[in-house]
């Protein structure tokens, strides 16, 4: 059984000693020339006349009728060179800090934004609410394994205004350092950066310690996003963390061939890094390529292929012969999946295991996502925190050493003896039996163990009720939530933010 | 090549997924006088079905279903606007126009649906993504579609799909078509909240439902 006990949050990376390299040396440097053959000859569209500007500053090829950026493989090396490879995704205290690019392994998120979620009394799907985000936020601060949060669902009941809502539920019940992935629009960025400046004391203060950043995904193919690319600058501005994402669809969106769609999406992504550190040098930036495959009698989306894992984790080799951090691997299922069908409890293990071995530097961990990131079943959230324990297990390999060779135990107690009854025994035995929601013993004659569902949705109940995350401060509180009802207000956000 | 012989061929540039063929045929037919309604339920139409056939029975799987989907919109391209000068009707189950609502450029599902219903014999034109609701009703007047197809996958869009249903009552419009509503975050409920006429969960959903709505 799981230890349930109240504490304050703490952050739980994974350093891998197992270390994977899926590509060679000559595999990086032809995926790293195709990508700039891609952004030197094909182009990237950038339907932002701020960004088409940015660019032509500096001499990059831009036509401003199509919208279309060609940057030369020098525009490339210049400014990704000013990205910095180590800096602090910060919590609202220093021992939650993530520190990208140290020596600290894999940092984990809770994430997600779904708009659908698995009603916590009723078990029945629903379109989720503020209520839920602020709910598996403080799950998510609950669980070590989770060091970055994000809204994991909707605010469904705020209309165009959710994205904003998500974060000041977020911030409202985790101390954790907060990303968004909605918030896509400049005047959406500025509300929600007002809010992490309130709660950081400041803009400079914000800025020494970022405990709120973004991650923006490009449109496969080789376009981005008008709303979202101008949000990621008012990030940047603020000297906010900014993450570029390419999701190619092999077939779809993509060529049918993982080394192309590691090509494509390192193009895409790049063309998002280049523009932020022409605009803002020295802004943090990290990338994330996350492939998928469809169902070819459906479309229905899948990320948890093995094509898309394997193509995830090789990206991580990509970026950092870039110089650049990179979060690896989504388990979120496709969108066709049942509730706590067997394949993602699959997917989900080799997904993070490779990404650990790999050595990303975050990546999108346990979450409780399933339906490709369109539901949330919290109390999947306690599967996924297994998966992570396993391969916390696993990727520590074997310690080697003359306590743990334990010739002293073994001469002791020779052949056909018993090692059970032994101090040491007793000592190490539990270690080698961690907390754990699958083997909860059953009161039920004739059932060994008890249902991992049933206990899991315990365990959240639990939480729930008992973990109360670090309040803000009540003046602090009320502020945001001015904030936020600025936003409500704001003519400029109705109508499903005109003007795109 | 008598006209039988030529729709025989019509059929079989679906079937092998030739676009330059269906274009060349389709040329042919106008050259020879025949009627484009003719050609397309004789010949092209019956290619499609016969690839929707295969589809259906997994013997072909997605890529050439658009290849499919694509000859015959090349060729029914071509014949259409003789089409509105004769004033004869193709055999369409109904007419159609679809897209993704304004704020959201997710196309993978709704662009599946157009080609599922291409595939059963509806005429539907993809308008594009992010398109404002005032297009819709601007394409709805131009165009006189049965059924108006609407894609939100954002929970910040959905909004924008009763917009659009608003926009078609506004300009007095709503009672001529029937509004089919899908996407990730789209409920039936949420169809019932706005007022549309039909929900669709996947791509078979969406042509059950456009079938039972205009009574096929
Ligand atoms: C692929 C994908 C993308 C691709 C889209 C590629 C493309 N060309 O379409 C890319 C990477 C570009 C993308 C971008 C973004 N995305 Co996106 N994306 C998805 C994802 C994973 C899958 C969508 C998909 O293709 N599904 C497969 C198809 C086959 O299924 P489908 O779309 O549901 O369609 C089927 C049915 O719904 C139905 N249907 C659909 N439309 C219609 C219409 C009618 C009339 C009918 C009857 C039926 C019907 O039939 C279809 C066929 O079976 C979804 C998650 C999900 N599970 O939906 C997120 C998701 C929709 N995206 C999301 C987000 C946040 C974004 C971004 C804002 C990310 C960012 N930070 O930049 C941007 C937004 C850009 C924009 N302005 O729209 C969120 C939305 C969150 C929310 N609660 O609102 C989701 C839910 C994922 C998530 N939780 O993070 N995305």
């Amino acid at each position: 059984m799981l230890k349930l006990e109240e504490r304050r949050a703490s952050i739980q990376p994974i350093k891998s000693k197992l270390k994977i390299s899926i590509l060679d040396d000559e595999d990086i440097k032809k995926i790293n020339e195709a990508a700039i053959s891609i952004l030197e000859e094909v182009g990237v569209l950038f339907p932002s006349e701020k960004a088409l500007k940015i660019f032509a500053d500096v001499k990059a090829n831009v036509d401003f009728d199509k919208k279309i950026v060609k940057i030369s493989s020098h525009l490339v090396a210049d400014y990704l060179k000013k990205a910095p490879r180590c800096y602090t995704l910060a919590g609202r205290r220093p021992e939650l800090d993530a520190k990208i690019g140290g020596e600290n392994g894999t940092y984990f998120y809770c994430s997600g934004e779904a708009p659908n979620v698995v009603d916590l009394e009723t078990g029945e799907r629903r379109r989720s609410i503020k209520s839920d985000v602020e709910n598996m936020a403080k799950i998510a601060d609950y669980l070590p394994i989770v060091s970055l949060v994000w809204p994991t669902v909707s605010a469904g009941d705020k209309g165009e205004t959710a994205p904003i809502h998500g974060v000041e539920a977020c911030f409202n019940n985790t101390e954790k350092h907060v990303q968004t992935e909605s918030v896509m629009n400049e005047i959406s960025a500025k509300y929600t950066i007002e809010m992490a400046s309130v709660i950081a004391g400041g803009r400079d203060k914000l800025r020494e310690r970022p405990i709120y950043s973004l991650l923006l995904c490009g449109i496969a193919p080789l376009s981005q996003d008008k709303g979202g690319i101008e949000s990621a600058l008012a990030f940047a501005e603020a000297g906010l963390p900014v993450g570029i994402m390419s999701m190619p669809t092999m077939g779809l969106t993509a060529p049918p061939y993982p080394a192309a769609d590691l090509a494509i999406g390192l193009a895409e992504v790049l063309s998002g890094c280049v523009l932020i550190q022409i605009a803002y040098p020295g802004t943090p930036i990290f990338i994330t390529i996350q492939p998928a495959t469809v169902d070819p009698r459906s479309g229905d989306y899948f990320y948890g292929s093995s094509f898309s894992q394997i193509t995830s984790a090789a990206a991580v080799q990509v970026a950092h012969s870039n110089g650049l951090p990179v979060t690896s691997q989504f388990s979120f299922g496709g969108n066709a999946y049942k509730l706590n069908s067997w394949q993602v409890g699959m997917e989900n293990v080799c997904g993070h295991l490779l990404s650990v071995m790999a050595g990303a530097d975050m990546s999108f961990g346990p979450s409780g996502m399933i339906e490709a990131v369109a539901l949330l079943d919290m109390a999947r959230i306690l599967f996924d925190r297994e998966i992570f324990q396993a391969i916390d297990i696993i990727t520590k390999g074997i310690e080697v050493n003359d306590n743990t060779l334990a010739f002293d135990m073994i001469r002791e107690v020779g052949p056909r003896g018993m090692f059970l009854g032994r101090k040491r025994t007793a000592e190490e035995l539990p270690k080698l039996w961690p907390p754990s929601i699958l083997f909860e013993k059953s009161r039920i004659v004739g059932e060994k163990y008890r249902d991992a569902e049933e206990v899991a949705r315990e365990v959240i109940d639990w939480i729930l009720k008992n973990h109360h995350p670090a309040p803000l401060d009540e003046n602090v509180k009320r502020e945001l939530r001015k904030i936020a009802a600025a936003a409500d207000q704001d003519e400029n956000l109705k109508g499903g933010i005109r003007g795109r | 090549m008598d006209n039988k012989e030529l729709f025989a061929k019509m059929e079989q540039s679906i079937i092998n997924y030739d676009k330059d063929e269906a274009v060349r045929l389709a040329k042919m037919a106008l050259g020879k006088g025949i009627e484009p309604a003719e050609a397309i339920n004789e010949g092209f139409v019956k290619g499609i079905q016969a690839v929707g056939g295969l589809f259906g029975r997994e013997e072909i799987f997605l890529p050439e279903l658009v290849m499919g989907a694509e000859a015959m919109a090349a060729a029914t391209d071509i014949l259409g606007e003789a089409i509105k000068k004769s004033g004869r009707k193709a055999k369409y189950l109904a007419k159609g126009i679809a897209g993704t609502v304004q704020g959201d450029i997710h196309d993978t599902g709704i662009r599946l649906v157009t080609t599922f219903l291409v595939a059963n014999g509806f005429d539907i034109i993809f308008l594009g993504t992010d398109i404002p609701s005032s297009l819709f009703v601007e394409k709805a007047k131009e165009l006189k579609p049965d059924l108006i197809l609407l894609s939100a996958l954002l929970t910040t869009t959905m909004p924008n799909q009763k917009e659009v249903i608003d926009s078609l009552k506004g300009a007095g419009i709503r009672e001529n078509v029937k509004v089919l509503v899908g996407g990730a975050p789209i409920s039936q409920d949420w169809a019932d909240q706005i007022g549309a006429d039909g929900y669709g969960e996947n791509a078979s959903a969406a042509v059950e439902v456009a079938k039972k709505l205009i009574g096929g």
